[in-house]
């Protein structure tokens, strides 16, 4: 990373921590959220710190992925902890389900390839008539 | 370096053992006497590499949630990965009051959802496994006799595949599949777990109305599961119901009384009901040393919220119900 990207790196994650610890504290006066029970019979110490770095983690990454900064928020909103988590580490990587209108395209190339390196012969010449 | 015709060998290799699923020669549906097609499910054709939105916007129609591709893609598409990645595609219903719930891995929690009305969103890959091509589709229907479902499928309204090569793409995605529910409705045959998280990743969201139908439907579905109390109790608080969400919590401490999280939520209800006596004495009760570094966080800072008020705020102590916990 170069030390303007470290920058606003660092900046992110401070702005996410301080705002999100604020509206916690004003939102949930006390309440332990069941998506915090659900999540922690699972994973037993799932420090919030962790939590808000994840959070900042993913708004960098969608960021950078073309996601425009106003919908961030919004998207990350709806996501419990652990699909946070899950997103901080599998975004660029996880199954991402868009084209199909390719695959034509990919089986072409698969006989293709095959044609050429002789291993198949279909696709033949018209005949002149 | 690898020959050209080793190259090829590899690919064709590659293309048998993909559909090495052909094996399997019976049927894959049972030859069931009602075919089912759920006509009225909504069609929104896929722009270019748009398929999630599209999906999403079949699913949530049909789930009478009237929202465009367009919108949607503002919430699941990921211009960097030219596509929507699932994670996304299952918090995204909750923006819109509904929940999404990941149905079992098999063809027969899909046969039914449909005959229960709902259609089935399902991740297929077309691709080689080296070089996968992810796509999203929605199951509208199903028809045992001639072993095929039926699809909305990117540019095509009614796509019908046979159960074969439907299988086959569903296998190479991984078999992911999941149903959109409203507040208060239940999957078929409800795995616990599964539907509890679903619900506690809802009521981060949801509306406190929203929230207590889903854990209401959980607690007359297991009526023995102190989370499912919890969610529901912690609904009636958010929506100001005191002595509703006493009352759960204290019948999921009764199912379990080490529920630390149910105790807390208690004493905070309580403090806000004016028990400042029966709020000290819960959370009295409950051993810090032990617990993980939130849940401590949690116990001591309602600890230290209910020693800055004064020792009796005039509450008669029969209406703060102590004596049966």
């Amino acid at each position: 990373m170069t030390p303007s990207k470290w920058r606003t790196t660092l900046v992110t994650v401070l702005t996410a921590a301080v705002f999100n610890f604020g509206v916690m504290s004003a939102a949930q006066a006390g309440i332990v959220s069941t998506g915090a029970i659900v999540s922690a019979e699972r994973d037993a110490d799932l420090a919030s710190i962790r939590g808000q770095l994840q959070r900042a983690d993913v708004q960098a990454q969608m960021q950078e992925m073309g996601v425009d900064a106003a919908s961030v928020d919004a998207r990350l909103a709806t996501l419990s902890d652990s699909e946070l988590r899950d997103m901080a580490e599998q975004m660029k990587n996880a199954p991402a389900g868009g084209d199909v209108l390719v695959l034509l395209g990919a089986v072409f190339l698969v006989l293709l390839v095959l044609e050429l390196v002789g291993v198949i012969d279909v696709f033949k010449k018209v005949p002149a008539r | 370096m690898i020959a050209p015709r080793q190259a090829a060998s590899v690919l064709l290799a590659a293309c048998v053992l993909l559909l090495g699923g052909c094996a399997t020669r019976g049927p894959l549906l049972e030859p069931s006497s009602r075919a089912v097609e759920l006509d009225a499910t909504p069609f929104f054709p896929q722009a270019r590499y748009e398929c999630g939105p599209a999906a999403l916007a079949t699913m949530l129609g049909a789930s009478r949630v009237a929202v465009t591709p367009e919108e949607l893609e503002k919430r699941v598409y990921l211009p960097g990965r030219r596509g929507s990645l699932q994670i996304e595609m299952q918090a995204a219903p909750r923006a819109y009051a509904r929940l999404s719930y990941r149905i079992a891995p098999e063809l027969a929690a899909i046969v039914a959802e449909l005959d229960a009305g709902r259609p089935v969103l399902v991740l297929h890959n077309y691709g080689l496994p080296f070089w996968p091509r992810w796509h999203y589709a929605v199951v509208v229907g199903h028809d045992g006799n001639k072993d095929r479902l039926i699809l909305r499928s990117g540019k095509t309204r009614r796509q019908v595949l046979s159960a074969r090569n439907f299988m086959r793409a569903w296998d190479n995605g991984g078999r992911w599949a999941l149903v959109v529910l409203q507040p208060g409705e239940l999957p078929t045959a409800p795995d616990n777990r599964r539907y509890l998280e679903s619900a506690a990743a809802f009521e981060g969201v949801a509306s406190a109305q929203d929230a207590w139908r889903s854990f209401d439907a959980a607690a007359r579905q297991w009526p023995e599961d102190p989370v499912a109390w919890i969610g529901r109790g912690t609904a009636s608080y958010r929506s100001g119901a005191l002595p509703r969400a006493i009352e759960d919590y204290r019948v999921a401490l009764r199912l379990d009384a080490t529920q630390v999280a149910a105790r807390n939520n208690l004493a905070v209800a309580l403090l806000e009901a004016g028990c400042v006596a029966e709020a000290r004495r819960q959370i009295e009760q409950i051993d810090t040393t032990a617990l993980a570094e939130r849940m401590r966080t949690e116990v001591l800072d309602t600890r230290r919220q209910i020693e800055s008020r004064p020792a009796d705020a005039g509450t008669p102590a029969a209406a703060c119900g102590g004596a049966t916990q």
